[in-house]
């Protein structure tokens, strides 16, 4: 067990307990929900980011400069110390003070144990230009399919990967042939069909130790996940539990219990916190203070062990623009220079699959995340819009980038992710569809087609050409 | 520029510049001077919100804003518009817009809304995990010519096309103009469930509601 919160208050007094965020919910300031977007959140972003003097340069995409880093910590942290978080259900705020805030991270997990057996890793965090591999969190990014085929044909798909530190699975979208309903039985159903059938894909491949980290991407609420978590439907306390924070800064109190159901089973929780630029957070500088802000916010009041932010652009619902990078890459850099927080960065690309933009959004993003000390979850393709348009090709490339990533200076990567995005930056508002998993792969060999592997292979020819080593591909 | 004329840039200018007490006072000012408020909405609030949804578009402004211009723009029409008697008001349409039951996601939807409100249209916004029927007694109750509905999540989506089958069942589909949009939807899906429309974007969404309008009316 890596951290029982549950018993915290007899372990470690110095953390905020579960009940007493509780507690501060329903006894905290209230407020209106719009209030707190506009009259709260909004005027203190903006001061905090003013005072701190936070510019976005758009010269650069991966600064270099650690006092611009460092600032946007520090922003954030006063920021979370000033805002807390909104309970949607209670309309109340909840607050921390300073020194909970402090202890809440110096007591943070550094480590966390995910799969079993031959599987089983250690996730740790990174550094700026760390000479560590990140850790690779691949798969569909909870993106939904059509059927079960298409899930376990995936999934094993994503299992063979030889980079594969942990699975991210897509959605089922229907369920004992029904389409799901949130909080009815057949979400029950579906979510324990999400847990049954990629473990039994992942022990095909041979991989049945590889832990599903965004457990489970077709239970929503509470109660469809708390029903699949039943030890025969093959989770386990080494599987990754991911939980979402509502923008800007909302819990509730159905995301809450699903947090304490992973907490009480001693698993791994992760926190999805996905800031828009565009949004209430505003342009590229509050918006990076946010994204900072979202793993004190997570850390602290929803009990993190892991972080997934995936700051999205308001309109393009991707995060591959040169402005998405930069605050990536500043927010990422400002954690992982100032806290031993598990944070990986998950990629939106704007284009399908079987295109040449989805890769050069590919090799962009995670070049940014890797040399700016974060990890990565790789990805949901087109924005996640469309069921059945991922394949396994695309989080392979991922992985490949992502070690061809380790040890490459801030420096060196700003000026290549600048080649690559001029690339692709004109087609972001109308980015090619691509092609659905069963247009451009045989789904039963698992296989590419020759058209893929094509554009697979020119493109990867392209970034060697460009400077990139990629490591010789083990399949 | 006469009176008349300042009062109805105070309007436009109050909304561009997120002014709700100039807006407010120059509402007061329309009705007390007996000005015509039709064209105190048209040329004045409505246009300004034209301008801050075009902004928002180009993302020279941010959501804040966006929903500040139309938090102001509501609080005008909520005086104005009583003013006037229903048939002649300056609206493009009425449209009823919601979260689907079980989907918490309202960014997106408060975007459609605000953009929806600066192509003219009065919007009846009903929040989010809103129940199918709300849907359907709303819009009869306001006699909406269009509903809209989001949906953020694909387990959540489904309610989209349990909201249609429910107008359909209480045989009122024909009657409303549904849309579907939000993270999860996508043209092939709003056409599988048979929406009316579907949009990727805001702007887009807005545009469709006008094309879609123009279309039933003028067939």
């Amino acid at each position: 067990m890596l951290w029982n919160y549950l018993k915290e208050e007899e372990a470690d007094n110095k953390m905020v307990s579960f009940s007493e965020i509780m507690k501060r919910a329903v006894t905290g300031k209230p407020c209106l929900a719009r209030d707190y977007e506009l009259k709260v959140f909004v005027p203190k972003l903006r001061e905090i980011v003013k005072n701190y003097d936070i510019e976005y340069d758009p010269a650069t995409i991966i600064p270099s400069d650690n006092s611009l880093a460092d600032d946007v910590f520090k922003a954030a942290f006063d920021f979370f110390l000033e805002t807390g978080a909104y309970c949607m259900d209670t309309e109340r705020i909840i607050k921390f003070d300073e020194d909970e805030i402090r202890e809440g991270l110096k007591n943070a997990p550094s480590k966390a144990l995910l799969g079993e057996g031959k599987d089983a890793r250690t996730l740790t965090p990174r550094k700026p230009e760390d000479k560590k591999s990140p850790w690779c969190f691949l798969g569909a990014g909870g993106v939904p399919v059509s059927s079960e085929e298409i899930f376990s044909s995936l999934v094993k798909g994503y299992a063979s990967i030889p980079e594969a530190n942990s699975i991210t699975t897509p959605a089922l979208t229907s369920a004992g042939g029904l389409r799901i309903r949130p909080r009815s039985p057949i979400e029950m159903m579906g979510a324990i069909r999400n847990a049954v059938l990629a473990r039994e894909a992942m022990r095909q491949v041979g991989r049945p130790g590889l832990p599903i980290m965004n457990t489970l991407a077709t239970a929503e609420s509470a109660v469809a996940l708390t029903m699949a978590l039943q030890p025969k439907y093959g989770l386990r306390a080494t599987d990754g539990y991911l939980v979402a924070v509502m923008d800007p800064f909302k819990v509730d109190f159905d995301r809450l219990n699903k947090a304490y159901a992973v907490l009480s089973l001693g698993a791994p929780l992760g926190i999805a916190i996905s800031p828009l630029l565009g949004g209430y957070s505003g342009g590229p500088e509050g918006t990076a203070v946010a994204n900072a802000a979202y793993h004190l916010l997570a850390t602290i009041a929803s009990k993190a062990t892991w972080h997934l932010p995936f700051p999205l652009h308001i309109k393009y619902v991707c995060n591959t623009t040169p402005e998405l990078l930069w605050l990536i890459s500043v927010s990422g850099q400002a954690i992982s220079r100032n806290t031993h927080l598990l944070s990986l960065n998950l990629n939106y690309t704007a284009a399908g699959p079987c295109t040449e933009m989805c890769l050069y959004e590919i090799a962009a993003s995670v070049m940014t995340s890797v040399v700016s000390g974060l990890s990565i979850e790789a990805l949901g393709v087109s924005g996640g819009r469309y069921e059945d348009n991922m394949t396994p090709m695309e989080p392979r490339f991922s992985a490949q980038m992502a070690h061809a990533a380790v040890g490459v200076k801030r420096e060196d990567a700003d000026s290549l992710v600048k080649k690559l995005a001029k690339r692709y930056v004109d087609r972001m508002a109308n980015p090619p569809k691509g092609k659905k998993y069963q247009e451009c792969y045989d789904i039963n060999k698992i296989e590419p087609s020759r058209e893929y592997v094509g554009i697979y292979n020119a493109v990867k020819k392209e970034l060697e050409d460009l400077g990139i080593e990629f490591k010789p591909e083990s399949i | 520029m006469n009176e008349k004329e300042e009062i109805i840039e105070k309007l436009r200018s109050g909304v561009v510049n997120c002014n709700e007490e100039g807006v407010m006072e120059a509402v007061h000012e329309v009705i007390k001077k007996g000005f015509d408020p039709n064209e105190a909405i048209e040329r004045g609030i409505s246009e300004g919100m034209r301008v801050m949804g075009n902004r928002f578009d180009k993302m020279e402004i941010f959501l804040p804003e966006l929903m500040i211009a139309a938090d102001i723009v509501k609080a005008g029409l909520n005086i104005l518009l009583p003013e006037i008697q229903k048939e002649k008001r300056p609206m493009k349409g009425r449209v009823v817009i919601g979260t689907i039951k079980g989907d918490i996601h309202s960014i997106g939807k408060d975007i459609v809304a605000a953009m929806l409100q600066a192509y003219g249209f009065e919007v009846y916004d009903l929040g989010l995990d809103v129940q199918v029927s709300k849907f359907y007694e709303q819009a009869r109750k306001v006699e909406a010519d269009i509903i809209a509905i989001s949906a953020l999540m694909s387990s959540t989506i489904g309610g989209q096309k349990d909201a249609i089958d429910f107008l359909e069942a209480m045989g009122a589909r024909a009657r409303f103009i549904v849309m579907v949009g939000g993270g999860a939807a996508s043209p092939e899906w709003a056409e599988r469930i048979g929406a009316d429309g579907y949009a990727k974007t805001a702007a887009e969404a807005s545009k469709h509601a006008l094309e879609l309008l123009e279309g039933r009316r003028g067939g």
